[in-house]
């Protein structure tokens, strides 16, 4: 009884999977299996059925519709179908409509315009080169220093940014700004006099763009360290000075700030063109670096001479200037080299103290140098406070890329479906029976369900992203800009890798000297490109017209 | 009006039907009579059905069991069986004399 029981289960299943016109041929033939002869030839006979019912599936998976013309009288055909093929039809506008319901949300429409301007490699010159030209004629000072800071144009930019402080001098820190996006600008030797007499004790400008006493442009960052340890002996960088400065202010805060009421005085949607134009800004991080470890440099050589006591006041003017950096950072990635150029100098004096016999002084040290390596952790992994992990981001990113890609596939498969229906329904006329379009009509309304999926899932992904924009502009939370600066980072990534990806496929095929995989992946890709074609011909061309086959079931 | 096509098989089932032209056929019934298995037999009564050479109809049976279902040939599915069969018997006729002679 076990072989029979799963003969009837084998056919019940399949009778499940089968398409409704064929079913009453799989329940024929198990209600003969209870009287085959046998166990072993009842499992046959389930199999028999259970191929029959498996090739109907197929069938109605692949040429939707056509099962339906194995078994089914042509009258009825017509007369269950067409309402069908209009609530089909209905559904797959439904959908579409659906779809576009998601434009009225602002969400949605940012994330369609950052997922293409990750497709489309972000350039924002001509929205900047319009607000620029609106700032001009308003003489807004403000909207020329937002578009001053970001233009590429050296010659531009700094047009804009003297424009500016020559209507409003309270934003001469646009130069300091300027100095760091344009380093090699002649104007800044101009510039220099006017922040030091603006903002007499930071000492930001300085790092930035004059690395000599000589004001020739020489950013320390670009040395190499011989160079830079040659500087250093001779005098040349002022270590003295900026290091005993108290103040260091990169005048993020104020540019965050302008930023904020450009973007809502100009209408700004696009976090490419704020959040990643002020994150891709050129800090002084890097001077900062390269000129704490020339100083740490200097004091190992003086330690080399037996300068024990000008080797350690070095040490102490780097932890001193990392501690004003950690106070006065704003930002994260500021904090954490504060912490890192008190770590390094704690880790040299502790050193320093060791080899001078004092004991109590190294574990001071020692403790300082280890309590700020942990607090300088994230500058060198990558971290900042984020909501999201980096694998969370990435995916996102992953996602929003993808449904804006399927999206469009889903598009253009709704346009052609559509111009099939069209035009097969102007060419039968308006008084003959409508022909089915079974294809056409499915491919409708999976595009149709494809494009709301698309959609629902690019305003999900994008959401949270929205929220933190909305947040940094219109209330200067910028606790999680990071997040969507990372998140704008990846979306680009993706894209460009994409592209990376379809290059090398098309090189792999058709550049490079072929092996017998890609013959073989190529063969598959052609036969699958033909069949849907000898699909889409059947379909379309090989099948009978409604008005033959109306004539042939009223045949005698 | 367009026929099916006819396989041996076919004429095989038509065969079978025409043993008992107006009496109703099971289908284990005539896969017995046909030698024929399932999933060459139903694909079979399938065509005639949608040719309307054959109709169908289902059989309660005793509590528990699934019902039956059970077929015959339309007076089209007939004449066409008659045909069919009296066409094949005469090629038959013809072809045995020239197989014999080798």
């Amino acid at each position: 009884m076990p072989l029979r029981h799963a003969a009837a289960l084998l056919i019940e299943y399949a009778i499940r999977i089968a398409p409704p016109e064929s079913r009453k041929w799989g329940q024929a033939m198990r209600g003969e299996l209870s009287f085959v002869d046998g166990q072993w030839a009842a499992l046959g006979w389930a199999f028999g059925g259970a191929r029959v019912m498996a090739k109907h599936a197929l069938i109605a998976f692949f040429l939707p519709g056509r099962g339906r013309h194995l078994i089914t009288p042509y009258v009825d055909l017509f007369e269950r179908r067409v309402p069908n093929r209009k609530a089909v039809l209905v559904t797959a506008v439904g959908f579409v409509l659906a779809a576009f319901v998601f434009l009225a949300a602002p969400p949605f429409r940012q994330a369609l315009r950052v997922s293409l301007e990750g497709w489309k490699g972000m350039s924002g010159l001509a929205e900047f080169r319009a607000v620029a030209k609106q700032a001009e004629a308003r003489r807004d000072t403000e909207g020329m220093a937002f578009v001053a800071v970001r233009l590429r144009d050296d010659e531009e930019s700094a047009r804009l940014a003297e424009e500016a402080v020559q209507l409003d001098p309270t934003l001469t820190w646009v130069y300091a700004v300027e100095a760091a996006n344009h380093r090699w600008l002649p104007n800044i030797r101009e510039w220099l006099p006017k922040l030091e007499r603006w903002d007499a004790h930071n000492t930001v400008f300085q790092l930035i763009a004059a690395a000599s006493v000589d004001r020739s442009f020489h950013p320390v960052m670009l040395m190499d360290p011989k160079t830079r340890m040659e500087w250093v002996a001779a005098g040349r960088i002022p270590l003295a000075r900026e290091f005993a400065s108290s103040k260091f202010d990169d005048y993020l805060d104020r540019l965050r700030d302008l930023d904020r009421r450009v973007v809502q005085r100009y209408g700004f949607n696009d976090p490419y063109l704020v959040i990643w134009w002020e994150d891709s800004l050129p800090d002084s991080a890097g001077d900062v670096l390269s000129y704490a470890r020339s100083v740490l440099e200097w004091g190992e050589t003086l330690e080399a001479h037996g300068d024990h006591v000008g080797a350690a006041e070095n040490y102490w003017k780097v932890a001193r200037f990392g501690q004003v950096i950690d106070s006065q950072g704003h930002t994260d990635f500021e904090e954490e080299m504060g912490s890192d150029l008190q770590a390094r100098a704690y880790k040299q004096l502790e050193r320093l103290s060791k080899e001078g016999g004092n004991a109590n002084d190294a574990a001071l040290f020692g403790y300082l140098a280890g309590k700020f390596t942990k607090s300088a952790e994230p500058l060198w992994n990558g971290e900042g406070e984020r909501a999201f992990g980096d694998y969370v981001i990435q995916r996102n990113a992953f996602v929003l890329q993808l449904s804006s890609f399927m999206m469009v596939v889903f598009s253009g498969l709704i346009v052609v479906s559509a111009l099939f229906l069209i035009i097969g329904r102007s060419r039968r006329g308006r008084e003959d029976p409508p022909r089915q379009q079974p294809v056409a009509t499915m491919v409708a309304l999976t595009s149709g369900a494809g494009v709301l999926l698309s959609a629902a899932t690019i305003y999900l992904t994008y959401r949270p992203y929205w929220y933190i924009f909305q947040r940094a502009m219109m209330n200067g939370d910028r606790s999680h800009a990071q997040d969507l600066s990372a998140f704008l980072f990846w979306v680009g990534e993706w894209s460009r890798n994409a592209a990376f990806q379809c290059r090398r496929v098309w090189s792999f095929f058709i550049t490079d000297s072929p092996s017998l995989h890609a013959f073989i992946s190529l063969e598959v890709i052609c036969i699958g490109i033909i069949c849907v074609l000898i699909i889409f011909l059947r379909q379309f061309r090989g099948r009978p017209s409604a008005g033959k086959l109306q004539n042939h079931t009223q045949a005698p | 009006m367009k026929t099916p096509r006819i396989s041996p098989e076919t004429l095989r089932v038509l065969e079978s039907f025409l043993e008992r032209p107006t009496g109703w056929h099971y289908g284990y019934e005539l896969s017995r009579e046909t030698k024929l298995k399932s999933g060459t037999l139903y694909p079979i009564l399938m065509r005639l059905e949608k040719h309307k050479l054959l109709e169908a109809r289902w059989v309660a049976t005793q509590d528990g069991v699934p019902p039956r279902h059970t077929y015959r040939l339309t007076p089209d599915g007939l004449e066409l069986a008659r045909t069919q069969l009296k066409e094949a018997r005469s090629r038959w006729m013809v072809q045995q004399p020239a197989l014999s002679r080798g």
